[in-house]
């Protein structure tokens, strides 16, 4: 896991520094209507990033599904924060109890949406007519992103009932601290099995993140906002 | 295997055309194919080879295979591979094909400019050798009337004469003219090679009393379809020097797509100075004009429901869109605008000087087909299309699809309903004829 997170901060700070250090195209790309200050194309940048209106419009399944596959991720990243620290308000809102029902809800129903937009996409890469134009990294960067969803899903689905935020919580706080210790419940069981290989593709997504097209992470902003120079 | 001196004549094409933006597209493409529901040419054929991302995978995997450290550890994941005769075939036509239209980086989530990829693999293919050899030929053509327009002063003049002529039928006054190497000329008007890009436009100046002159060039660049920046330049040139010379203030292009966007966002860049005038397109002029009360344009003159084409390079990726519309909207109650329109208007095949290259004939009528369908869901009868590759197409679209519109430069149905003795004349000749 330390590598993984090394190989993908500086792997991603390399593609960032590779970006900023090759000189700007001399012609100016942008397409109309474009904003006429640089504030309305900051703007536009970020409504063309995170809503991406065009692509709806044209293709309204993909765009159903990819977005759904991306608010569900990121609801599901927000969701693995509680294993960094307990989120300060919701907890005393909700009380523990209430707090691990909510998590356990709010963790299946991205798990699951997750889940059907990989599934969305491993269909319409290997099956549409278009197929020939994948390349065995999109089915590598799918098989992983599947690998991380199902065992997470397994985590969430099978030892949910049980396992709660603070036994993770631990169990990550001990990484951080360099000195990894599993708490009990994690070695009950086929847990640990289940955590391995949810924290393996993880790794392993982690560290292939920065050589692939992920990088439109990042990317796109760039290349949105040059859209609108 | 590839010899090497060629596959390093070929990679140090990418190396030396690499910039920020085009290693972005490259990497961050994700193959999703939104754009294949952009691309006239993919929706029009359900060729692999026309899919936007697929003409630029082609760049992307020789890219992987020589400049991305990924790529060369493990060239199969990326299908890395090299610019060997099998890549080039398909490359030729996939690039030669698109008209640069830029609606698939419309659509794209990440807007990625395949249109911005391609030159890339013009470049490779044309040192290669397998540049396509008439576009070239146009170019060169081009550079060589430049560097010998002596050779060529005399047809030229005495062309300007001829349309002097048919100026003074339609306007009715013997001052009016196609003023040559008019030194102090607020506007130089670059036209289209043939009478029928400059007639209208020198009604228009002359009876708004501009000071303008025209130039010795045409404003159409093969360079730029060819995909050879320097020809390009060079081509641009010729009328970028003439400005200067006769220290003009305004460069206008006629309706040409392409000849705006070359002059207004390309030839700065390419030459590296900025230029000290400005540049507008005829449209802008004439918009100006009417609203201005320069000229006077009377409604009912054009016969139909009138209906109006954005060429690509001028609304799309030159940001006209307004002005032609209230120009057509001027001369008629009529009009009927094509869904969809403006920035989401379909290309219809002509561009990019594939009107020009025979081998792609088929495919660019088959790509015309969402041109057709609107069209005919339109219930236009008259079609205004500021663009001559445009027209060209749509012209041939026309006949073979029965669509009976007629088709019109939107300078020549301003004229038509320009309270003119030349047309009142042509307008009395008709109603004899019935």
């Amino acid at each position: 896991m330390y590598i993984a997170l090394a190989v993908f901060i500086v792997g991603m700070g390399w593609r960032v520094y590779q970006w900023a250090t090759t000189p700007k195209s001399p012609v100016r790309l942008g397409m109309f209507p474009k904003p006429a200050t640089k504030g309305g194309r900051f703007w536009k940048m970020l409504k063309d990033t995170f809503v991406a209106p065009h692509s709806a419009k044209i293709e309204p399944k993909m765009y159903f599904f990819s977005m759904l596959f991306h608010v569900a991720a990121l609801a599901a990243f927000v969701g693995h924060l509680r294993i960094l620290d307990e989120y300060p308000i919701l907890p005393d809102l909700l009380g523990e109890h209430g707090m691990d029902t909510f998590a356990a809800w709010a963790g299946s129903i991205a798990g699951t949406l997750m889940l059907v937009g990989i599934i969305f996409w491993i269909d319409r890469r290997t099956f549409g007519p278009y197929k020939n134009l994948s390349v065995p990294e999109d089915y590598l960067l799918l098989f992983l992103l599947f690998g991380v969803i199902v065992m997470g899903d397994h985590l969430r689905f099978v030892y949910g009932s049980f396992i709660h935020a603070d036994t993770y919580q631990a169990w990550f706080q001990s990484l951080l601290a360099f000195k990894p210790a599993f708490p009990d419940k994690l070695l009950t069981g086929n847990v640990g099995w289940s955590l391995g290989t949810h924290v393996l593709f993880t790794d392993l997504f982690l560290i292939y993140f920065p050589f692939s097209k992920l990088v439109h992470a990042i990317g796109s902003l760039a290349a949105n906002y040059v859209r609108s120079e | 295997m590839m010899e090497a001196i060629r596959l390093e004549t070929l990679t140090g094409v990418i190396d030396k055309k690499m910039n920020r933006q085009l290693k972005q597209y490259i990497d961050i493409c994700a193959r999703c194919a939104i754009c294949k529901d952009a691309c006239h040419q993919y929706v029009g054929t359900g060729d692999f080879k026309y899919l936007p991302a697929r003409r630029a995978e082609l760049i992307r995997q020789i890219y992987k295979k020589y400049f991305d450290g990924a790529g060369r550890f493990m060239p199969t994941l990326y299908e890395a591979r090299d610019p060997d005769e099998n890549l080039l075939d398909e490359l030729y036509d996939s690039t030669y094909a698109c008209t640069g239209c830029r609606r698939c980086m419309y659509y794209c989530p990440f807007s990625i400019d395949t249109a911005w990829i391609l030159p890339v693999a013009k470049a490779i293919l044309i040192a290669a050798g397998r540049g396509n050899e008439m576009l070239g030929q146009l170019a060169d053509a081009a550079i060589f009337k430049g560097e010998n327009a002596a050779m060529f002063e005399g047809v030229m003049l005495s062309g300007f004469e001829d349309i002097t002529e048919e100026v003074r039928a339609i306007t009715g006054i013997p001052e009016h003219k196609v003023h040559v190497n008019k030194e102090g000329a607020d506007i130089l008007y670059v036209a289209l090679a043939g009478a029928h890009s400059i007639r209208p436009a020198a009604v228009i100046f002359e009876e708004t009393g501009e000071n303008w002159t025209i130039s010795m060039f045409e404003a159409a660049n093969y360079g730029f379809f060819y995909g050879d920046t320097e020809k390009a330049r060079l081509i641009t040139k010729r009328y970028i020097d003439e400005a200067n010379r006769l220290g003009v203030k305004e460069i206008v292009v006629p309706e040409c797509g392409h000849a705006y966007r070359v002059a207004e966002f390309f030839y700065e860049a390419w030459s590296k100075e900025p230029m000290p005038f400005k540049v507008s397109h005829i449209l802008e002029k004439v918009d100006e004009y009417i609203k201005a009360g320069r000229i006077t344009v009377d409604k009912g003159k054009i016969d139909g429901k009138v209906t109006y084409h954005d060429p690509c390079q001028l609304g799309r990726n030159g940001g006209k869109f307004e002005q032609p519309r209230d120009i057509v909207k001027a001369v008629t109650d009529s009009f009927v605008d094509l869904t969809p329109n403006r920035a989401e208007q379909w290309c219809c095949g002509g561009g990019g000087g594939i009107v020009a290259m025979e081998e792609f004939k088929d495919m660019r009528l088959k790509s015309g087909i969402k041109k057709v369908e609107q069209l005919r869901a339109s219930g236009a009868s008259v079609l205004a299309c500021p663009c001559e590759n445009c027209r060209l197409q749509i012209e041939e679209l026309n006949e073979v699809h029965g669509l009976g519109l007629e088709i019109w430069q939107v300078i020549d149905l301003v004229v038509a309903a320009m309270p003119l003795p030349g047309n009142d004349a042509a307008a009395s000749e008709d109603s004899a004829e019935a």
